[in-house]
């Protein structure tokens, strides 16, 4: 069985089975890419061969989509190449790679809302109409899927739109089609004609790069597998020399066992028998369905998915700012289902958004005003703030977070990433609040800084305060929580305590990989 | 039955509709209003407003805004005006006011499209810097005394009591919409403004079609200028102000979505009408022309409301039914893990 921390011997292993079919329709040689510090691609190499359907599976930030935009010319890489048919191509933009036959299909369609079929699929092709709509039919006919051209493509189904840029990739004669998490938004039933799809193009000799969240659909549709783990290809070689189990493996980082052990040293005694902080019964909404959870008081609940398994559209709805569809939020045995977002924070739960630009910071206002602005409508003074006690809650937290500014005047956007996480986190707290949702505390913080914040949360916790933690990075859930949930296309399907909290456990189950199924 | 439906649903059709409605009122009310000469004067006083609103329209399209048409055109009607009032042959002189406009469309396109300046703030500093160049150039003065022929030729009719300058204007608005609808290049304009980031991945030229748009904009605001002094005879310092919104009022009451992508040139030409006929239509209703501009106001408000409304409505819904599809149902997630454990 192939291990993770051997990736040149996989991958030696796996080249001759693969290239006795005909040649290479994409090379991609050892690609670099950096934004800023931050090393998102430390030399990737992928081929891609007719008739492949390659797999390319890794959690958030992997680099995944970063490495489809090098190929579709998005992005430039800062080192590496690009082979097309064996021949070196500079894919400087994405008209480039759409004149050497590759198309992307990207997650979120990219259509002309208020374009028809007809015209989303053919705008661009120097030729007659005419002749374009008859080779679209027959583009229709040779995959078995029917569209009319006259709609709208503000009218069609999110699944249907997906079928418009497979029929875009297909009227360009693409012969390599990258389809960028072709299922996440699509229901069983749609799956399964756009797989029917899939093997259709597979027999017309066409390369898929399959980029998937999804560790099941890797059996079902792929015939290769390429595992990204932090910006390298840690695992790749044919989809039957491998095992769930190995991929569970090729997506944690190999030390994944000591980081576990280290933190379980920290645990406290919860008491299970009080009355939980949050309760949470049958809750839905839109993105989830029937979620049941508990927060007991001094309890840090880790609650870990991939994006856009519903967490986040589950702590926005709690916090008042989408419909509820069903179920009860209970805080301390009240029910404060689908109150407003001011009355939910005044009854004692805040939330930290995931995006700390766009949801949670005033930029250009000093640390003083961010870290009291949630104390506008509350607490500071009737109607004329009290100057001195923003003062004095801004001090508070400056000093206990150990929150690095020359002084509380300064401006948050001048601010390191760490230190605006510190700000927002203490302006959650600075409200007094029962319970904290926190949404990805660490996305795209520095180790050091992280562990600032890690600090920040336990020494928090001491204080009686619950916390929910939604993140993507396992590493952060076994090292915080107390216990751990996962979410899974909208619902829980995991519950973890103690020495089961460990990153295995909790990728299997994020990517849909439960108990039974791994045990079978 | 199916070329009904899809009439109804061009709102091109239903300004026409809304055009005709508002005569039949107006005719209802003062009867003395429906006749030839009364509906042409209204169909000629469009003719400026229906240039710009055309122009305005490309910009639209492309997802941006244009509001320095209104000192675009004046500017181009002072210098036309006192180039011809100078004795300088008219081709010379047209030329330069299509030059002026073309340039005012490329400094347009620099901040906005190249520089990425938010269309409305760069735009009203542009109007604001033409303006002042006008005031400049004119001393403040009207400008005066144009050639005889050139005022003459703005009364010429050529088709029953329609001008020269109307018909021309618009068979040319026929024209651009034929090659808008119908031509590959054509569609690129609303496929920029509708989905900005999917032209650039199906490998249309953007940054090119949106400087092309604001090109065309300055253009027609300098036609527009040129036809505005022929037709009024002289340019005051305060020429074409206030213009901007009537462009903006027309297109959406064209049909032109302010969001980009939708909408037709014959759509605000009809606009274009509509907007030039409100001061005609208030004298014979029998209310003082001043309520003009507030009910532009109102009708531009009116609209763009009620689309923003619309546009959100359909936007949550979308999200929400995307968010939906995430959920799995129970049995098809079991369906799933089974097919998976199979596989293996």
């Amino acid at each position: 069985m192939p291990m993770a921390n051997e990736p040149s011997k996989i991958a030696q292993e796996a080249q001759p089975q693969v290239s006795k079919k005909k040649d290479v329709l994409l090379s991609v040689r050892d690609i670099h890419k950096s934004f800023g510090t931050n090393h998102v691609l430390k030399g990737i190499s992928l081929d891609l061969r007719p008739g492949e359907v390659l797999a390319l599976i890794g959690g958030n930030g992997a680099g995944k989509s970063t490495l489809m935009k090098i190929v579709m010319g998005i992005y430039g890489p800062d080192s590496g190449e690009v082979y097309i048919d064996n021949e070196k191509v500079d894919v400087s933009n994405p008209k480039v790679a759409l004149e050497h036959s590759i198309y992307m299909v990207p997650q979120e369609p990219m259509l002309f809302p208020n374009m028809t079929v007809r015209e989303n699929v053919t705008i661009g092709f120097n030729a007659r109409q005419a002749d374009l709509d008859r080779e679209l039919m027959e583009v229709m006919d040779q995959i078995g899927w029917h569209l009319d051209p006259d709609r709208k493509a503000s009218t069609l189904s999110i699944a249907e739109q997906g079928m418009v840029e497979i029929l875009r990739g297909m009227m360009r004669h693409s012969e390599v089609l990258i389809l960028d998490e072709p299922t996440s938004a699509l229901t069983f039933d749609e799956v399964n004609a756009l797989f029917r799809v899939i093997e259709g193009l597979r027999e017309k000799n066409i390369g898929i790069i399959y980029i998937t969240h999804r560790l099941a659909e890797v059996f079902q549709i792929a015939t290769s597998v390429s595992i990204l783990r932090d910006g390298i290809v840690t695992m790749q070689g044919s989809t039957k020399d491998f095992t769930r189990e190995d991929l569970v493996k090729g997506l944690l980082p190999p030390n994944a066992g000591s980081v576990k052990e280290a933190a379980a040293a920290q645990k406290r005694e919860i008491d299970y028998t009080a009355k939980p902080v949050l309760e949470l019964q049958n809750f839905s909404g839109y993105g989830f369905a029937d979620v049941n959870l508990k927060v007991y008081p001094g309890e840090i609940v880790g609650l870990a998915g991939v994006i856009g398994a519903g967490r986040t559209e589950m702590a926005t709805t709690i916090f008042g700012r989408d419909k509820v569809l069903g179920g009860k939020v209970l805080l301390d045995g009240k029910d404060i289902t689908g109150l407003s977002t001011t009355a939910v924070i005044g009854e004692g739960v805040n939330y930290v958004p995931e995006d700390r630009f766009r949801d949670g910071l005033f930029r250009i206002r000093d640390v003083e005003e961010n870290t009291t602005s949630a104390l506008l409508a509350h607490g500071l003074g009737k109607f004329i703030l009290g100057r001195k006690e923003a003062e004095r809650v801004s001090q508070h937290y400056v000093d206990n977070f150990r929150t690095k500014v020359t002084g509380l005047t300064q401006e948050v956007g001048g601010l390191s990433g760490g230190n605006q996480q510190k700000i927002v986190i203490g302006r959650a707290f600075a409200t007094n609040p029962r319970l904290v949702i926190l949404d990805e505390p660490t996305r795209g913080i520095d180790a050091a800084a992280r562990g600032d914040v890690y600090a920040v949360l336990q020494q928090l916790r001491e204080t009686g305060v619950s916390i929910l933690l939604i993140s993507s990075d396992m590493e952060e859930v076994v090292e915080l929580a107390d216990r751990a949930l996962t979410m899974f296309q909208g619902r829980i399907n995991g519950e973890f305590v103690g020495d089961q909290i460990t990153q295995d456990n909790l990728m299997s189950a994020s990517f849909g990989v439960t108990g039974e199924a791994r045990s079978a | 039955m199916q070329i009904v439906k899809k009439l109804l649903h061009a709102r091109g059709l239903t300004s026409l509709l809304f055009l005709i409605a508002l005569f039949v009122i107006v005719g209802i009310i003062n009867p003395s209003f429906l006749s030839p000469s009364n509906i042409a004067a209204c169909f000629n006083t469009s003719v400026v407003y229906t240039l710009v609103a055309v122009g305005m329209a490309f910009t639209l399209f492309t997802g941006n805004l244009d509001v320095s048409i209104g000192s675009n055109l004046g500017l181009v009607a002072a210098v036309v005006g006192s180039m011809l009032r100078d004795g300088q042959p008219l081709m010379l002189a047209v030329l330069v006011g299509l030059l002026i406009g073309a340039v005012i469309g490329l400094v347009n396109a620099w901040g906005v499209a190249v520089m990425g300046a938010p269309a409305l703030i760069f735009t009203l500093g542009v109007n604001g810097i033409l303006r002042g160049i006008m005031y400049v150039y004119t001393n403040g003065a009207w400008v005066e005394n144009l050639p005889k022929e050139f005022k003459d030729f703005s009364s010429v009719t050529a088709v029953g009591d329609l001008t020269v300058y109307y018909c021309v204007t618009i068979l040319a608005v026929v024209g651009i919409h034929f090659l808008l609808t119908r031509t590959r290049r054509g569609r690129y304009f609303q496929a920029v403004g509708d989905n900005d980031q999917g032209a650039t991945l199906v490998g249309l030229p953007t940054l090119q079609t949106k400087v092309l748009a604001y090109v065309i904009c300055g253009v027609m605001a300098a036609i527009a200028g040129i036809i505005f002094a022929s037709r009024i005879g002289f340019v005051t310092p305060q020429s074409g102000d206030g213009y901007e919104m009537k462009a903006i009022a027309a297109c959406v009451l064209g049909g032109v979505s302010l969001l980009g992508g939708v909408g037709t040139v014959l759509g605000s030409a009809i606009g274009a009408v509509i907007m030039a006929s409100i001061s005609y239509l208030l004298v014979f209703m029998g209310f003082s022309s001043n309520y003009d501009n507030a009910i532009t106001g109102v009708i531009l408000i009116v609209i763009v409301v009620a689309d923003a409304l619309i546009q959100h409505r359909s936007m949550v819904k979308n999200r929400r039914a995307r968010l939906m599809a995430r959920v799995s149902q129970d049995d098809a997630a079991d369906a799933g893990a089974e097919k998976g454990g199979d596989a293996k």
